[in-house]
């Protein structure tokens, strides 16, 4: 009996949050903050989803961008097509437009997930990044959806529907941690870590692994069905290898496997860059430091991960090179500003976005491969843990 | 004093695989090392040949330290290795397996190594363009052994040449050891054979759990009520 | 005959010979460029995601010696012999450094972790260099080379079969009337002083080249497709030469030297090659520097041959793509297979585009992928093993 009432009590606790945030944001930010709640909920039910799929199942898929575009474009087309007769408000609607869109991409996990039962690791990654190509490159020259032009989808919401967006993202992560829970979900586990062990155990390796993908498809779906509506307009290039590239970032960042990671690294890494938008002149002096101090900060981290064994000196290796990159940049920069041709040249923020993405990729792999938190979860249960 | 190790201790990740191991090889010696699976044997050749490198210890041939050197700078100061389980190059033919047991050399008489090799192994020559993958697993051996011949060695290290042959193969493999040692190879030589490794050997140690627990002649180890009752089978 | 029957059948079946041909010319371009990834894979299983980009900073390094020699000026065809070779090697050269860095930096201290992290740092290398390549490199910088170098652009035309005499008669008499006309009309007009409007006679002149020529285009296309032609630009005919070559020698270094055995033996096991003597490290090095060289080759001839495609970060995107789905296809590991696969590759891309898909080409290539991968998962030449992380 407790056991309903505390889960009934947490799924109030979380729409309640949902509506919450939804006030806050409209209250009090600006619209261009508005904006990045919304896209920061997307990105974590992107990350959350890949993360069943590449963490938790061990199932290296590069291209989840085709599923969040296949959502999209679903929905889109939905709404476009039959909206018509406006049978529903747009509050109803938008959510049932979701789940097409959740629908038709986890028909397309299903076909993609296919190939996962006969290729391992680098094949199953370039199948899948080819399975993203092909979406994109069909809905450039299909005419239905626009083509390369894009396509209106009318009517889009009215204002931002923030609390929806949260939902599906916190029903994400629910459904992923509840999942690990049970025991078809440590199945999941178990085909990731060895798939022959795991049969032997009586895991369903096949259907597991379609699982995964159908079902992380479906949330990636889902967050496209939302974003169609969102926007009110959809273009190919808006799903193109980097957003699945992104999407992977957040996963490899938080640490593999642990969907607590994937949450805390969306939320890093779809509003951080965002920021730097705006920003219309960074110096080249400056980049450069930046890319100087990176480098001595990797190879300072592995020299003391590879040569130092006492445990005093390695707990402070991180946070000391972090802090010395941060020390050398500064002081970099400032002697660079002297060479003429770097102190004059600058480019725009939304140039180096991505650039962040790539160096995050290469730095975290040589320092830290196995992400923030690696197979590990952070909540109120490893707080307690870490008193005692 | 051709090789010595002294006290080395080495590890695979967490598991302290040797623990503080010591032997010694004189010139022209056959040295056997019996012990069970698991025991550390081929761990201490593949830290001899520097495929591992020992956390710490030292590890001394011809008076030259060789803990911490890489494993082809190894081979060029005279020590081949056999490795475990054969490890031949499938991909290639028996005579590109021979000539790259020669990698490290550049003299005009390699191709009279080759020959020498074919003549104690008849069958190799029989087989000289075939894939080495086609090979027989006791032909396979034959290759391993003479690959590692081709670079001259001062000291072989042979890691189980018997595994998995029959009998009577078993016994060529041994009189080929023999041979070679009168020819002036010293040879280190690992074995779950205890009986026959025992039989060919001067000196041999037992390794259990990671630690050298006996040394003695192989005549004396034979005879040794421990040992008998341990490896030989009571 | 019945070949002949065919090809009067239609437009489209006398234009396939030259289809095919310009098919295979393409795939020698990606075959080239096919062997730094079959090879890297090969020693290090690594699929080095970063190659294409490796094949963008030849081209850049193209660009940039061929401004240092020409400046912005046309090239003069006489100095063609010792310039373009320099821009070969000048573009093999840091294609090969930058491959050896990335191995050396990159790629090496990960050996031992699980191999889906250097996965993961390829990608990350290979955004990397085409965002932050940004930064620093010009976009689209003028002129293009293939402009400069432009009688390479010209091309030779073969015929299978010769067009048919009367309409070849026709194409040949309109072709004179039209110079004649041009000719008149380009006379009229520098008669006309600068900045005034030319007179009604010069219009009517104009008018009548522009018939003249129109005609004659009309006819010389008729007279095309009567008969069945292969045209070749010349520039990829020297590149379909000069890859070759570069296989060859590819071939003989890998199957008959010592420095090739050691690379076989690498790639077969670590450990084995190490105790033969081998220097495992600089072996990889090794074939980082031959496969990023190809690269390298590839992609100064495609800046210089290959006209359309402008340059900027984006460069290897594509072509490297194409060419990861051709050594996948031959089988990847195996070096004749790269070529075969790239060849194939090539030639399906020319097909696609003769039935006239041409707006799904590039989604082709990851359909010849992923049908590869599906039914024969170690290529066509390779062994059928999958890989296991």
């Amino acid at each position: 009996m407790s056991f309903w009432i505390r889960r009934l009590a947490s799924i109030a606790l979380a729409v309640g949050g949902c509506f919450l945030i939804d006030w806050f944001a409209k209250e009090n930010l600006k619209d261009f903050i508005v904006r990045l709640v919304v896209l920061a909920a997307l990105y974590i039910t992107l990350a959350v989803s890949l993360n069943l799929i590449n963490g938790i199942t061990g199932q290296f898929s590069i291209g989840h961008a085709a599923f969040y575009q296949v959502g999209a474009y679903a929905a889109g087309l939905a709404t476009v097509t039959f909206y018509k007769s406006q049978p529903l408000g747009l509050a109803l609607w938008i959510p049932l437009m979701m789940l097409v869109g959740g629908v038709t991409a986890s028909v397309a996990g299903l076909v993609v997930g296919l190939p996962s039962l006969r290729l391992r690791g680098d094949y199953l990654a370039i199948v899948t990044l080819g399975f993203g190509e092909i979406i994109r490159i069909v809905t450039q020259n299909l005419k239905v959806v626009g083509a390369a032009s894009g396509m209106a989808v009318e009517p889009k919401m009215s204002t931002p529907m923030i609390w929806l967006a949260w939902l599906l993202a916190i029903t994400s992560i629910a459904v992923c941690r509840n999942l690990l829970q049970t025991a078809h979900g440590l199945g999941f586990l178990a085909v990731r870590e060895d798939e022959i062990a795991s049969s032997a155990m009586g895991v369903n390796v096949t259907r597991t692994k379609v699982a995964a993908f159908v079902l992380g498809s479906a949330f990636a779906g889902m967050a496209g069905g939302f974003l169609a509506h969102y926007e009110g307009f959809l273009i190919p290039t808006m799903f193109t290898m980097d957003v699945s590239f992104i999407i992977l970032t957040m996963v490899v960042l938080g640490g593999s496997g642990s969907v607590t990671g994937s949450v805390i690294a969306a939320i890093l890494l779809s509003t951080l860059p965002e920021f730097l938008r705006d920003i219309q002149q960074i110096s080249m002096a400056g980049l450069v430091a930046a890319a100087i101090s990176i480098i001595a900060g990797v190879v300072a981290v592995r020299y003391v991960s590879q040569h130092v064994h006492t445990p005093s000196t390695r707990r402070i290796a991180y946070p000391g090179a972090i802090i010395g990159s941060i020390i050398l940049t500064v002081v970099l920069s400032k002697v660079l500003a002297f060479i003429p041709t770097l102190a004059n040249a600058s480019t725009d923020g939304s140039r180096i976005r991505l650039v962040i993405f790539a160096v995050t990729l290469v730095v975290l792999m040589l320092v830290r491969p196995q992400g923030l938190l690696g197979h590990r979860e952070f909540g109120w249960g490893s707080l307690r843990r870490s008193e005692a | 004093m051709m090789l010595s190790v002294r006290g080395i201790e080495v590890y695979y990740g967490a598991i302290h695989a040797l623990k503080s191991v010591s032997l010694e090889v004189e010139q022209g010696e056959i040295v056997s090392i019996i012990g069970a699976n698991g025991a550390g044997k081929s761990t201490l050749l593949r830290t001899i040949s520097g495929l591992l490198k020992p956390r710490t210890g030292e590890i001394e041939f011809r008076g030259k330290r060789i803990d911490g050197i890489a494993a082809d700078e190894i081979v060029r100061l005279g020590i081949s290795h056999s490795p475990e389980g054969r490890r031949i190059f499938t991909n290639m033919s028996v005579q590109e397996n021979l000539q790259l047991g020669a990698f490290i050399r550049h003299d005009k008489e390699i191709d009279q190594d080759q020959e020498k090799v074919m003549e104690r192994f008849p069958r190799l020559r029989e087989r000289i363009k075939q894939n080495s993958g086609t090979l027989s697993g006791g032909e396979q051996q034959m290759l391993a052994i003479g690959r590692a011949l081709m670079s001259r060695p001062s000291l072989l290290l042979l890691d189980e040449p018997s595994l998995g042959l029959a009998p009577n193969l078993v016994t060529e493999i041994f009189s080929i050891v023999l041979e070679l040692n009168k020819e002036g190879t010293t040879i280190l030589l690992v074995e779950q054979n205890a009986h026959r490794a025992l039989e060919v050997a001067h000196r041999a140690y037992v390794l259990e759990t990671g630690t050298m627990v006996l040394s003695d002649t192989g005549k004396a180890l034979l005879a040794n009520p421990k040992v008998k009752e341990a490896y030989l089978g009571g | 005959m019945a070949v002949d029957h065919l090809f009067a059948a239609g437009v489209n079946f006398g234009s396939l010979p030259a289809q095919v041909v310009n098919g295979i010319l393409i795939g020698s371009l990606y075959a080239l460029i096919a062997l730094g990834y079959t090879m890297v894979y090969g020693v290090l299983r690594l699929i080095n995601f970063a190659h294409g980009e490796v094949y963008m900073l030849g081209a850049y390094t193209a660009l940039f010696v061929s401004w240092l020699i020409y400046g912005n000026q046309v090239a003069p065809v006489h100095t063609f012999w010792w310039a373009l070779p320099t821009m070969l090697l000048a573009s093999m050269t840091v294609s090969a450094l930058v491959g050896v860095i990335l191995e050396r930096f990159a790629y090496r201290p990960l050996r031992n972790e699980p191999r889906i992290a250097s996965l993961i740092t390829a990608i990350g290398l290979s955004l990397l260099l085409q965002f932050g390549g940004q930064l620093f490199l010009p976009v689209a910088p003028p002129p293009n080379i293939n402009a400069k170098v432009n009688p390479y652009s010209d091309s030779m035309t073969f015929y299978l079969k010769p067009p048919a005499k009367p309409l070849a008669d026709k194409a040949s008499s309109l072709e004179a009337e039209a110079t004649a006309t041009e000719k008149a009309y380009n006379e009229a007009l520098s008669g006309v002083p600068s900045g005034e409007e030319p007179g009604p006679t010069v219009t009517a002149l104009r008018n009548n080249y522009f018939e003249a020529r129109n005609a004659y285009e009309e006819a010389k296309g008729a007279a095309a497709n009567s008969g069945v032609s292969v045209t070749i630009p010349k520039g990829q005919l020297i590149m379909f030469v000069v890859t070759m070559f570069l296989m060859a020698i590819l071939r003989h270094l890998v199957m008959f030297t010592k420095q090739g055995r050691a690379m076989r033996a690498v790639s077969h096991d670590f450990d084995s090659a190490s105790l033969m003597g081998i220097n495992v490290n600089s072996t990889v090095t090794f074939t980082f520097i031959l496969g990023s060289a190809l690269a390298g080759a590839g992609a100064m001839m495609s800046a210089t041959f290959i006209s359309g495609v402008k340059i900027d970060t984006f460069y290897g995107l594509l072509p490297g793509v194409k060419a990861f789905v051709a050594a996948v296809l031959g089988g990847i590991g195996n070096i004749p297979g790269a070529v075969l696969g790239g060849l194939l590759m090539g030639v399906a891309e020319s097909l696609v585009i003769w039935v006239g898909w041409g707006d799904y080409k590039d989604a082709v290539a990851f359909l010849i992928l992923i049908g590869v991968l599906m039914f024969r998962p170690g290529g066509l030449l390779g062994s059928a093993k999958v890989e296991k992380v």
